[in-house]
């Protein structure tokens, strides 16, 4: 076949047509219309396939976030409710009834009177 | 191989008719039975949900909580999901301390879903958490607390099952601790997860504002020690004790007893439940001397040294008023009238007044109407009109007796002698937070009761009346105490008065010349009768070293 493809060019230089005629058949062969028509749907398909990818991955990413938010929502209400306990047992153990109790118990007594200095009484005995 | 067209035309036709039959239903279901496919679906994912607003927090003039709500656990159960119900029963009993019965009983009551315990402590919940049970879960509810347990549990109140406040604060300022829930109307998965990119609507709850009282949670701490021990003293049946603070009429303690846990209401009688502050009246007896003896300086009818000659009872109206014990004291001033607390001397003051002065002054303190202090159930007292008035009752009202008041409303009289004059409206809640920021309370002085120059004269001679007279127990070491003693019949459903039974109060501030709190102790029913009210200054005293030395007041006197 290569053979006769060599044999064949000769002649072509040989015989040369008319310039249009040359142009016509020295150009690629023309594109059919069901290729075309074929790329085309095959374009739109793989963008259409790629947006609904596109579109499933950000539903999927704003889903996951979401997800993410309504736990760290839910452990922040968590640690909020935990928060609010640690300030009732704070108040608990800061009430006076039980500060005096614990007094009590540890056998302090309450001063009758608490002497007071006046600041001229300290400047002097410094 | 050939295809029969024939064939192919039935087989097309059926594929036509099939498609049309199926087309035609789908129309059908999605346009006539539309609203009621919809309604399921949605169902099985919508909930519409309220959203609770959270309750205000209730503190003290320094920041110390006295009420908060909390999300506590309650634990729910499953039943059909417990596979060995008496086991898990046992277990539960253990550890919640119930006894395992009901609970096996409600396990096997056929209900789908039922609570076993309601809002448990921390610790129990977790305890319960570690056991991992199928069948059994967690779902938390708001518990109103009170760090403080019984203190201040009269003027604090409790808050009901349905969230809504009772008696004290929690009545009074209900609307305002309160809150408006909102509304969320989410779709949810399986799991109860809020659908990501589905509906949601939402409307926000608003959160219920802040208090901050002028209650101080030291002061009210020493109030309520020193009304016990005073009660279990005197073993009486009720006693109150009021602090405020003069210069504006802010409370600085209501303590009342008997008193309850606000955790267990529900076993508390109606009466433990009253304020015996603000919403319970008796006869003031001797501590209205003073009022009477103020009205009477004021006008310029007496002096404090304005002398009379005792001898033991006064008769006015037709009736003989004695002496407690029928002393008589020979030429009394009426400073001394103070000190001896004599009922005759004060008839002799009230009889210098005469009733319609007597009368106006005593209205004119705030007596028979209500202070308008802001906490639930408070009660006006009664002053019966002049019209109404015996001869007599000139006499029995000048020394506290024909009249009722409440506790509170003797404290803002003797504010006003130890403010200058000024009769203020007493108000407990200092100021409330919501979301656009604090709002304070104006304090409100309701009228001048007496000039200054009047108020000065009754701070000296109610502080004689502590040095030198029958309130010399509830002075103090280092300060001056300004007070005068009451001890005052009960009258019975006949119109009589009871045989032997006394209401023992006192009424003081300290100190004297510049003080910082006024309080009226006052014990119902003492045991030791007469003497009860040494047991009522020896609570002001110990209150009073406490009120001061959390103050930081310097002293006024040598110890």
């Amino acid at each position: 076949m290569a053979t006769a493809r060599t044999a064949a060019r000769p002649a072509a230089r040989t015989h040369r047509a008319p310039a249009a005629v040359r142009r016509t058949r020295e150009r690629p062969q023309s594109v059919t219309w069901e290729t075309r028509t074929f790329g085309v749907t095959a374009l739109a398909i793989a963008a259409g396939f790629l947006l609904a990818v596109m579109y499933l991955g950000q539903i999927t990413g704003v889903s996951a976030h979401d997800y993410e938010m309504q736990r760290l929502e839910a452990r922040r209400t968590e640690l909020q409710r935990q928060n609010a306990l640690l300030d009732v047992q704070l108040a608990k153990l800061e009430a006076p009834a039980r500060i005096e109790a614990q007094a009590a118990r540890l056998g302090l007594l309450r001063l009758s009177h608490v002497p007071v200095m006046s600041a001229q009484e300290l400047a002097a005995r410094k | 191989m050939t295809v029969s067209h024939t064939r192919l035309r039935v087989l097309f036709a059926c594929f036509a008719v099939a498609s049309l039959l199926l087309a035609g239903k789908l129309t059908y279901w999605q346009t006539a039975m539309r609203a009621e496919l919809l309604g399921p679906a949605l169902g099985q994912v919508r909930s519409d949900e309220v959203v609770p607003a959270r309750r205000g927090v209730i503190r003290d003039r320094n920041g110390a909580i006295l009420a908060t709500t909390v999300e506590l656990r309650s634990l729910y159960a499953i039943p059909a999901r417990i596979a060995d119900k008496p086991a898990v029963a046992q277990q539960l009993g253990v550890l919640l301390g119930r006894d395992p019965a009901p609970i096996l009983a409600r396990l096997r009551s056929g209900l789908e879903w039922t609570f076993i315990h309601r809002r448990l402590p921390e610790a129990t919940a977790d305890a319960i958490a570690a056991l991992r049970v199928p069948g059994l879960g967690f779902e938390t509810e708001p518990a109103r607390l009170y760090p403080n347990e019984t203190i201040a549990a009269h003027l604090l109140g409790f808050v009901n099952d349905g969230g809504v406040g009772q008696y004290g604060i929690e009545a009074a300022y209900d609307d305002v601790l309160r809150g408006t829930p909102g509304r969320l109307v989410v779709e949810r998965d399986s799991r109860d997860r809020a659908l990501p990119v589905g509906l949601r609507q939402a409307i926000p709850s608003r959160n219920g504002s802040d208090l901050t009282l002028t209650i101080d949670l030291v002061v009210q701490t020493a109030a309520e020690r020193e009304l016990r021990l005073a009660m279990e003293r005197e073993k009486a049946t009720s006693g109150c004790i009021v602090v405020v603070d003069p210069k504006d009429g802010s409370l600085l303690a209501l303590a009342s007893a008997p008193s309850f846990d606000p955790a267990a209401v529900a076993v508390t009688d109606l009466e433990v439940l009253r304020d015996r502050c603000v919403a319970w009246t008796y006869e003031p007896g001797s501590t209205l001397k003073g009022i009477t003896v103020a009205a009477a300086l004021e006008r310029g009818l007496v002096t404090p040294a304005t002398t009379y000659n005792d001898v033991g009872f006064a008769i006015i109206g037709g009736r003989r008023l004695n002496n407690a014990l029928g002393r008589a004291w020979g030429p009394t001033t009426v400073t001394q009238v103070l000190e001896r607390s004599a009922n005759a001397g004060a008839v002799f003051v009230g009889s210098k007044l005469g009733a319609e002065r007597l009368h106006s002054s005593l209205g004119s303190f705030g007596f028979g109407q209500r202070t308008g202090v802001d906490l639930a159930g408070e009660q006006s007292g009664s002053l019966r009109p002049l019209a109404e008035w015996y001869p007599v009752d000139v006499g029995t009202a000048s020394f506290g007796q024909g009249l009722t008041v409440t506790p509170l409303q003797l404290a803002g009289a003797y504010a006003a002698f130890a403010n200058g004059g000024v009769l203020h409206r007493p108000y407990v809640v200092a100021s409330r937070r919501d979301a656009d920021g604090e709002h304070r309370t104006a304090p409100v002085a309701v009228r001048r009761v007496i000039s200054s120059e009047t108020a000065a004269a009754m701070r000296s001679m109610l502080l004689s009346t502590v040095d030198n007279g029958l309130a010399k127990n509830a002075s103090l070491p280092a300060f001056s105490v300004a007070g005068k003693t009451g001890t005052a019949q009960i009258p019975d459903r006949s119109g009589s008065y009871e045989s032997d039974e006394y209401i023992s109060s006192f009424a003081g501030f300290a100190p004297a010349d510049d003080p910082r709190f006024v309080a009226v102790v006052v014990l119902e029913r003492p045991q030791s009768r007469l003497l009860g009210t040494l047991t009522a200054t020896a609570a002001f005293k110990g209150l009073a070293l406490d009120a001061l030395r959390t103050a930081r007041v310097q002293p006024d006197r040598a110890p």
